[in-house]
């Protein structure tokens, strides 16, 4: 089910209710609007559920602590989240590098910091892929992932090819409007 | 063929999914159409964002996360406050007890309303699959109702006789012994009533009993209780 239309504003108020909201539903709800994508980055990062999860708890406690140093003007709640979370990541390597027992990584920490942007671009592409309509991402994930050529999505699917090639098009263009809407390309 | 027409063709081109004769044709009119040629070049800036996400799958955020996350904020809130208190307390010191109580309620209450009250109304919920009678101390009482959901399962929950205090905040919890889950908070009426409807990510059958408690309650006492 694709996710429900959501501006970068909505997102916004609700870091701004993060400090005053004692009944937690402020927090509730950014976590389950970011915590599986964070949590997916964080578990590809460092390949252990365990420390994916503390890195998760982590960064929405701390987002929930500076949610008044948050500006929605420099950059978007996702992206100051992935950035949260890409802190605590590079933190946990360096933690793990001293500590027996959790995967060690490369200390070269500015390929580290490299690789890790590129990978939060990529979780974030895939955040919005899953934004698309379950048709669009059908289109994209075959064409794109699976190499079929729109001849063959149309004999896979039953679909006439006009459809496949037009879905595919619309598919395209959608993804390129929530990735504007998501800041991760200009718009 | 018109622009129209190409334009539909442009989604295939740019993932490499036409035909050889096809992408010929495509790639002759981009040459001659800057407009067409323009929406191509949007669409192909796409490309090496979409080979990042080859494979990645967003999983569901873990519930257990959410649970631990939840009761850190709580018991953080439940700090400030009595740092709060304290400050309090101490800037009223000469002024007068009852004032200083007084303006204490006032500042460290005030958090948004997460469910919504209404007051008495007991229809019965369509698609609910069990109800439940929740019993409490000074003749609070509650009936819940649930209803499975994709993402766990909606509680309907009439509330009444809890005591008439405007501020309280309630949070309902479905738990078994050694786990909970909590599926959201809600604040009475002035008549101690409420009609709410909360989601937890529990599934049915994975909780034994539901809890309602106070929120800003430190010893985390039943207010209401009732076994599945």
């Amino acid at each position: 089910m694709p996710t429900p239309p959501r501006s970068a504003a909505e997102d916004a108020v609700l870091v701004e209710r993060l400090s005053a909201d004692e009944t937690g539903e402020a927090m509730r709800r950014l976590y389950r609007l970011f915590g599986g994508e964070l949590y997916g980055f964080a578990l590809n990062a460092l390949g252990d559920r365990g420390s994916a999860e503390e890195i998760v708890q982590e960064v929405f406690l701390r987002a929930w602590r500076h949610a008044g140093s948050y500006d929605p003007g420099r950059a978007t709640v996702r992206t100051w989240l992935y950035q949260i979370t890409r802190h605590a990541i590079i933190d946990a390597r360096r933690r793990a590098a001293v500590r027996p027992g959790l995967p060690h990584h490369d200390p070269a920490e500015e390929a580290e910091g490299a690789s890790l942007e590129q990978a939060m671009l990529g979780w974030q592409v895939a955040a919005a892929l899953e934004r698309l309509t379950p048709e669009h991402r059908q289109m994209i994930r075959m064409a794109q992932f699976r190499g079929l050529t729109m001849r063959e999505i149309a004999e896979h699917t039953g679909l006439p090819l006009g459809t496949v090639k037009s879905r595919t098009w619309y598919a395209l263009r959608s993804l390129r409007l929530v990735l504007e809407e998501m800041g991760v390309v200009p718009s | 063929m018109t622009c129209a027409r190409f334009r539909e063709e442009l989604g295939g081109h740019v993932l490499g999914a036409l035909e050889p004769s096809e992408c010929d044709a495509v790639a002759a009119h981009l040459a001659r159409c800057p407009e067409c040629a323009a929406e191509h070049e949007r669409l192909a800036g796409l490309l090496p964002l979409l080979a990042r996400a080859d494979g990645l799958e967003i999983p569901t955020a873990p519930v257990a996360v959410e649970e631990r996350l939840l009761d850190r904020v709580a018991s953080e809130h439940r700090g400030r406050r009595t740092r709060t208190s304290r400050r309090w307390a101490a800037a009223s010191r000469g002024r007068g007890r009852a004032l200083a109580a007084a303006a204490l309620a006032g500042a460290a209450l005030g958090a948004g309303v997460t469910a919504f009250a209404l007051g008495g109304d007991e229809r019965p919920t369509p698609g609910s699959d069990y109800s439940l009678v929740l019993s409490g101390a000074g003749g609070a009482s509650a009936r819940a109702e649930f209803a499975p959901g994709r993402e766990g399962t909606e509680v309907h929950l009439w509330v009444k006789g809890l005591p008439p205090d405007g501020d309280a905040v309630y949070e309902v919890r479905c738990e078994r012994a050694g786990w909970s889950a909590s599926a959201g908070t809600f604040r009475a009426d002035a008549r101690g009533r409420a009609y709410v409807v909360l989601t937890t990510a529990a599934r049915l059958g994975e909780y034994e009993r539901i809890r309602v408690v106070r929120r800003s309650d430190p010893r985390d006492a039943d207010v209401l209780t009732g076994e599945v």
